[in-house]
Order: C-alpha cells, then structure tokens, then sequence
C-alpha cells in the first residue's frame, strides 16, 4: 500500500441524502440564522422542473421565491456580478445553488463577491486568497457527476477579456450539500451514462494519483462500488429513486475523493480535447478512463489491482490471478462502457471517431489530434498523473483513445 | 508591554545555506540552459516577452529570479520584490525547500504533498516546471536526476547530455 509521507484531507461539508432531503433545507438555514435565500439555477434545470419541486419542497416554511434562472453553460463574470447585485438588493442571507457543475461555480462566485463586498473578483482568484468564510451556501446537484457540491475550487470565465479566473480555498466549501433521488430523476439515460462516467473518473483517478491517501482512498473504493453498481441500472432504468440516490451518493464520495487527491492523464487530455473540439467532459472521461489506467499500468499496477474488488466482487477477484487483476479492471471499464452504448442505443461513444455532433458530423476529426496532445500541455492535471507525459505521450494516447484499439504499453516511455 | 510576542522561526543556517546556493546557482544555469538546449529555448519563446518567475522558500526566502529581457534569459539575483513575478513557485519552509533541492522528492511530489505552492498562471507555471527538469537533468548525475524529475529522459542522445552539460555547466560558472 502506498502510504504518503504526507497529505491532506478536507471535507466539512455536511451532507444531507434521500428521497425527501429537500424538505430538510428550511431547517438548515434557520440553523445557520438565514431566511432570505437566493436561488441559482439555470434554464435547463428550471424548464425540468426541478426549481418546482425545490419550492414546493419548502412548503411555507421558507422565503425563497427569489429564482435567477441566468447562468449559462460555461461559468461568466458578468453573470456573476449581476446575481451579486441581485442578492444584495434583495438583502437575501444565503445561496442555493441547484445545477451542474457551472451554477455552482457561479454561486461560488457570488458568494465571494457578496461575502467579501468584492469589487473585482479577480483580486480573489488563486489559492489561499480567501481568508474568512463566506455566507451559508447550499448545494443541490441536479446530476451526479461533477462532484462540485463538495469541492473547493471554483473556475469563473470573464469572457470579455478572455481569462478563465481559478479560486481555491476550503471556504469555497458549500456548508451543506442536499442529494435528493427526485433532482436526477428526469435525466435522460445518454446524459445519465456520460455523467456517471465523468464521476467513476474521478474515483478512480483519485485513487492512483500522486497526491492519493488513504482517506480519500475510502472515499474512492466506496465511490468506485456504487457508480460502477448502479450506473448501469439507471441508465436502463432511469425512474429507479433507489438507484438515482445511490448515484448521487457514488458522484459525491468520488467528488470528495478527488478534491483531496486530485486527477491525472484521464482529465488532462479530456479537458483539452473538450476545449478544442467542445466534446462534453463526460464523453471525454468515458473515452479516455481505460486509457489513463493503461498508460499508468506500469507504476501504479498494485493500486489499479485494488480496484477490481469493489467493481467485481470478491468471488471474481479470488478467482483472478493477482497479476491480471489490473488489466481486468482496464477490460470492465471498458465493458461498461459498451453496455452503455448499447443501453444509449449507440449514443454513448466508446471512443473519439464515434463522437459526432447533431448533424452527424464527427466532434474530433483526426487531425485535430495534435492540437489537442499540444492544449493538453497548459492544463493542470497533468503534474499529479503519476507517469510523466510530453506531447509525443498524448498524442500516442489521443491516437489510440480515436481508434478505439487497447494501447500499446511497450511505447509507453520509462524513466 | 505588548501581550503578544514574536517567535521567530529555526534559522537552520546550514540548510538555508544550501539552499541559497543551490538556487544561485540553478539559476545561473536556467540563464545557461536557455541558451545552450533546444527545447529550453522554445519553451522561453513560448513565454511572454517580459516573463519572471521566482522560485524560492517561505517566509524570508533564499529565491532565485529569473526573467525574459530583450529577448534573452536573465539570472535576476534573490530579491523577487524588486520584480513583476508571473509565475512564484513557493516552498513552505526550508526544510521542505532542503527536501526538493536535495532531490529527496520530485517538483510533482512536492505539489501533490502540499509543500509547494504555485502562484501565477497555469500553463506558465507548467512550462517552468518542464524548464527546471530539463535543467536538473543537465546539472545532476542520472542516479539523482532520477529522483528529481518524474520521468528521466533515457531517449536523449549521448552528444545531446554531455554537449549540453559541458555548455551549460562552463557557462553557469563564468556566469554567460
């Protein structure tokens, strides 16, 4: 076992799961002496639905007729500062975010703004820049997957001067996160497969990564056990609530995991892939997942093993020899992903060349390939994966995640 | 009498003075290594055309400052207040700084154990990082490069690591 001379580990948030936890929020605010709360959502969200059953789950016991519905799929400045106005004016005392992963990072964004009575939110981005909490702020995922409901980090877009700001600190912490079964409940099964994907990435990432430990190590068996589980129930059976909760539940224990111990090659070559051909994260860590796990095989095999018992169960990792335990869990990652193409009825790509837009037309042509192995070198993850990457890396990668075809471990570089 | 009274931290003069000459010194070659190795080059190019970045320990230091001017790499001596930095790549104590700088662990390492705080734009801070491990394994014999960086460059030619190292080392101790 890989025991680090040194780590960290932080999750205050208190985490409130079921089929009836929105119920709860009234009672949590007053605990925290706010009554006036501001609700960010967006228009999908609200189109759903699913701001409905937040309201009517308050019942009279709450003020929260005060709904901003603006926030737009990528995270803005500008969208920010006028929410913050928003709250102000309304002397509201308190945020709910119900969304994905961009109205959390904008509720973050709000909160720093009103909190710190900030003028330029840009004098808070960074690490460590925020020195006191900030007002209450609820989390209610409306998918399971980002795991941002009990994340530190926040990435705010000011599109006018093209800067992507990046805030971390532990007072980003949302005080509470509720998981309600009813929030996921209406997600379509292709949207269901690609989130899902985007949270066993995060567990498993987690789990072999520079900066694991064993604290989120726990988070991450826990996680791996129910996504891997119920991912492919709900996809099938999108009306299953005991399924739906135990998703949400999987996506936060994953998020947990990763906000600890942070993400490597699989995130790397998704997000830059994501930005040059606007593939859907999730499409891009399902994509990329085995391929992580491939590249990395040689230096982190044991841990990579240690994942087929709670996929598998202890019956099947028994019976396989401890030294093809890793590959195994390379083979059901990839399974699982052809039984959610199949589930999708061939929507869910299983690789880059199947990845195609509205029309039809192919999202990542495979030219673009070393555009994408060369983007993959400004972004972040790259320093926790383990194996060490330069653009011939991902290219090879990128090459073989298009094609579809296992890579082939004896080009990968060692030290 | 004030009721609240300094402690100020260990001097651990030796330590501190090994660090202070393994930047001194790493700098001068980063300012060698620009000029003498293809790929450190591209990577300054890359970089904006006043580009500094420090590299050094909290919280009274030693540093090391290195910026673009005109075009051409610069060792900007110790004192990083006197500089616009983009990038600070910041190590929380000396002995965490002796830890890294004694190659006991890689820059990886060192970030992903929280001992190493990154200041500045990403894809800078991740060029600097690239730029410091091609430089350790010019400076350093594989057996210890080895531990400093993730990966050791095996594919490097012969000409290109003792070319580079008789450049880089000659020019770090007449300091061009």
């Amino acid at each position: 076992m890989l025991l680090p001379d040194y780590y960290e580990f932080c999750c205050r948030v208190k985490i409130v799961a079921g089929h009836d936890a929105l119920e709860k929020i009234p009672e949590l605010l007053t605990e925290r002496g706010a009554k006036r709360p501001l609700i960010i959502t967006d228009k999908g969200v609200a189109s759903a639905g699913l701001i409905d059953i937040v309201s009517a789950a308050q019942k009279d016991r709450l003020f929260a007729d005060l709904i901003a519905d603006n926030v737009p799929p990528d995270s803005d400045l500008r969208v920010v500062n006028q929410l913050a106005k928003l709250y102000k004016e309304n002397d509201c005392d308190a945020i709910i975010a119900v969304g994905g992963g961009s109205v959390m990072d904008t509720a973050k964004g709000v909160n720093i703004v009103v909190s710190e009575n900030a003028e330029d939110l840009m004098a808070f981005s960074g690490v460590g820049a925020l020195k006191r909490p900030l007002k209450p702020l609820i989390a209610v995922p409306t998918t399971a997957g980002t795991g941002s409901e009990v994340t530190q980090v926040a990435v705010i877009k000011d599109h006018e001067k093209h800067l992507k700001m990046a805030f971390g600190s532990y007072f980003l912490l949302p005080d509470i996160s509720v998981l309600d079964s009813r929030m996921t409940m209406t997600m379509p099964p292709l949207i269901t497969a690609m989130t899902g994907m985007d949270a066993l990435s995060h567990a498993v990432e987690a789990y072999y990564c520079l900066q694991k430990n064993p604290l989120s190590d726990a988070h991450s068996l826990a996680a791996v056990r129910m996504i891997y589980h119920y991912l492919p129930i709900v996809a099938e059976n999108p009306s299953d609530r005991n399924a739906r909760l135990s998703m949400a539940v999987g996506a936060c224990l994953a998020g947990i995991a990763f906000s600890n111990s942070m993400v490597g090659l699989v995130h790397n070559l998704g997000h830059a892939t994501g930005s040059v051909c606007g593939v859907p994260h999730g499409i891009c860590m399902a994509i990329m997942l085995p391929y992580g796990l491939e590249y990395n095989m040689h230096k982190r095999e044991e841990a990579i093993a240690g994942l087929l018992l709670p996929m598998a169960g202890e019956a099947i990792y028994r019976e396989t020899p401890p030294a093809q335990r890793a590959d195994k869990v390379v083979s059901l990652i990839r399974q699982l992903n052809a039984d959610l193409n199949t589930i999708t009825g061939g929507r869910h790509a299983r690789f880059f060349k199947e990845v195609k837009d509205r029309e039809g037309k192919p999202l990542v042509p495979r030219e673009v390939l070393p555009q994408i192995a060369r983007a993959a070198l400004s972004d972040g993850a790259s320093i926790y994966n383990p194996e060490d990457t330069d653009y011939e890396d991902n290219l090879m990668v990128l090459e073989a995640a298009w094609e579809g075809i296992p890579l082939d471990r004896n080009k990968i570089k060692r030290g | 009498m004030s009721i609240v009274k300094d402690i100020p931290s260990a001097k651990k003069p030796l330590k501190r003075a090994y660090v202070g000459i393994f930047l001194w010194f790493t700098g001068r070659a980063i300012q060698a290594a620009a000029k003498v190795d293809k790929e450190v080059k591209k990577e300054f190019d890359n970089l904006p055309d006043d580009f500094t970045f420090s590299l050094g320990c909290l919280p009274n230091g030693p540093w090391m400052v290195i910026g673009k001017r005109n075009g051409a790499v610069k060792y900007l001596g110790g004192n990083p207040s006197q500089h616009k930095v983009h990038v600070r790549l910041a190590i929380k104590s000396v002995d965490a700084a002796f830890l890294i700088l004694s190659f006991q662990e890689s820059t990886a390492l060192a970030t992903a154990r929280n001992r190493l705080i990154t200041d500045g734009e990403v894809p800078y801070a991740l060029a600097v990082i690239r730029i410091l491990d091609i430089v350790e394994v010019y400076l350093l014999p594989k057996i210890i490069a080895g531990l400093a960086v993730k990966r050791y460059p095996k594919q490097w030619s012969a000409g290109r690591k003792l070319g580079g190292r008789i450049g880089i080392y000659a020019r770090t101790i007449l300091g061009i």
